[in-house]
């Protein structure tokens, strides 16, 4: 072997885990210094790996990798947030498995993004403490600035103009909000309270802390969900898979249409 | 793989079968496949039979949904075992796991987990069947038995949350630490867990 193996150390949350042959998995990582990126744990599903509890998805670790051919290899791990209260309530846990979907949407590998790597942790830890669910509104709106989809909340979103305070069309086609005069060319939309604007606006500049000090009833949060629902919808171009059981599960067995994800007749899964 | 021109078809469709297998690559698919074709007829003759029978043979019991010759299965119709207790495991293996450490109930195999982010919900796994056979059998306690990872505990939850309200007591297993682990290495959620589970000596 001509070029020595190199090695580092980073910080990172635990996105996701899909298992790999018979006792690897590959994770995927969310660094504030690397980015986003993925890499294997080789035999991390034995009982006896020293590593499986502290690469747990949503756990945020300390961990030492290996430069691989294809993927990194871990070598050592460390838990620095368990975040162990997220995952004893079924809500709680949902919702952060659903943001970080969105982060794992809405990142590239390998582009360190500090400030979203830091809004995760927010949530995370809001989530952990006793933060209302409604956070998770206020992380929508982030991720969505801080990936330079930013909503117009101000100005109207097609001709600039200073919206009054008032209802408005909220278009995600547009990217936020719509004036009166320019709603037939703005396409669909919905059209949002003006208690609905304020609590947008103020969430811009809010860290996720100062926006779970805000009581939100729940037609105003139905409709704040909705909105942010389109706008992320909108940038993505899809539906996030964890999205609909944020509300499906905390509702057990009503609605949630089947996916086709897999016909378990035919064949028993292998999620071993 | 080898290039298809220089290999007579049937052994490429064998090859080809094999490396479909999970953990075989190319090289040991060929390796399999030659070996078939160097053995005894009465060997293939056997593998043949043996894959066409455990997919025609095998099916799903109606009331645990194990994977039975005999519906219902074995343990469901079993009177020596204790049909008082439901445990809940996420796939046939694990009932082979659960046998081994002595458990002589009756058990109902989800045949996967709750996994929102690849969209894998509870109409996707077998969770409704269990609520039926809850409400029609005498089952007073439900061990919920998922492994003890974000997904398991997620699906332990939602079971949970569903049939909490009938009134039949939902368990979950003990976290704590594997034989032969080293504390030094354990996380400290399995800690904590473990710690809070303690024994009187």
């Amino acid at each position: 072997m001509s070029s020595r193996i190199r090695s580092y150390n980073t910080e990172g949350v635990i996105l996701r885990r899909r298992n790999f042959g018979e006792a690897d998995s590959i994770f995927t990582v969310f660094s504030p210094t690397v980015g986003k990126f993925d890499a294997i744990a080789k035999g991390v599903r034995k009982p006896s790996s020293r590593m499986r509890g502290h690469l747990e998805p949503l756990t945020r670790s300390q961990m030492h990798l290996g430069q691989g051919r294809n993927l990194d290899v871990f070598t050592q791990a460390e838990t620095v947030a368990a975040y162990r209260s997220v995952r004893e309530d079924l809500d709680r846990l949902t919702l952060a498995i659903y943001c970080c979907e969105l982060i794992d949407r809405f990142t590239v590998d390998r582009v360190p993004q500090a400030e979203l790597y830091h809004l995760l942790n927010e949530l995370l830890e809001g989530l952990d403490s006793s933060a209302p669910l409604t956070i998770g509104r206020a992380f929508e709106l982030r991720i969505l600035s801080l990936t330079g989809y930013e909503l117009q909340l101000v100005g109207c979103a097609l001709c600039g103009r200073k919206l009054p305070e008032a209802d408005a069309l909220f278009s995600a086609a547009a990217g936020g909000l719509v004036c009166e005069a320019c709603r037939p060319s703005a396409g669909s939309g919905r059209i949002i309270s003006v208690r609905a604007i304020k609590v947008l606006r103020f969430a811009r500049n809010a860290s996720i802390g100062e926006f779970a000090g805000l009581r939100l009833d729940a037609e105003l949060e139905l409709e704040l969900q909705r909105a942010l629902g389109d706008a992320i919808r909108s940038v993505l171009d899809r539906e996030t898979n964890s999205g609909r059981y944020v509300e499906s599960l905390a509702r057990p067995l009503h609605g949630g249409e089947r996916s086709s994800r897999r016909d378990v007749q035919s064949a028993p899964p292998t999620s071993t | 793989m080898a290039d298809a021109s220089s290999t007579p078809e049937p052994i490429q469709r064998l090859v080809e079968a094999f490396h479909r297998l999970p953990g075989i690559g190319p090289k040991s698919a060929q390796r399999l496949a030659y070996h078939i074709l160097r053995g005894p007829d009465q060997d293939a003759v056997a593998l043949a039979d043996a894959l066409i029978d455990v997919k025609r043979r095998i099916r799903f019991c109606s009331q645990c949904l194990n994977i039975t010759e005999s519906d219902p299965c074995g343990f469901c119709t079993d009177a020596r075992r204790d049909q008082s207790t439901i445990c809940v495991v996420e796939q046939a293996l694990d009932v082979l796991a659960l046998e081994r450490s002595g458990y002589r109930g009756l058990y109902h195999v989800l045949h996967g987990v709750l996994n929102p982010m690849d969209g894998i919900g509870p109409e996707d796994i077998h969770v409704r069947e269990l609520v039926v056979r809850l409400q029609s059998g005498d089952a007073s306690e439900v061990i919920m038995a998922t492994n003890p990872s974000l997904e398991g505990e997620a699906t332990a939850m939602y079971v949970h949350r569903l049939i909490g309200p009938s009134g039949v007591k939902v368990t979950r297993l003990a976290r704590g630490l594997p034989s032969g682990a080293d504390l030094e290495y354990a996380d400290d959620v399995t800690l904590a867990r473990a710690l809070e589970g303690r024994r009187e000596l």
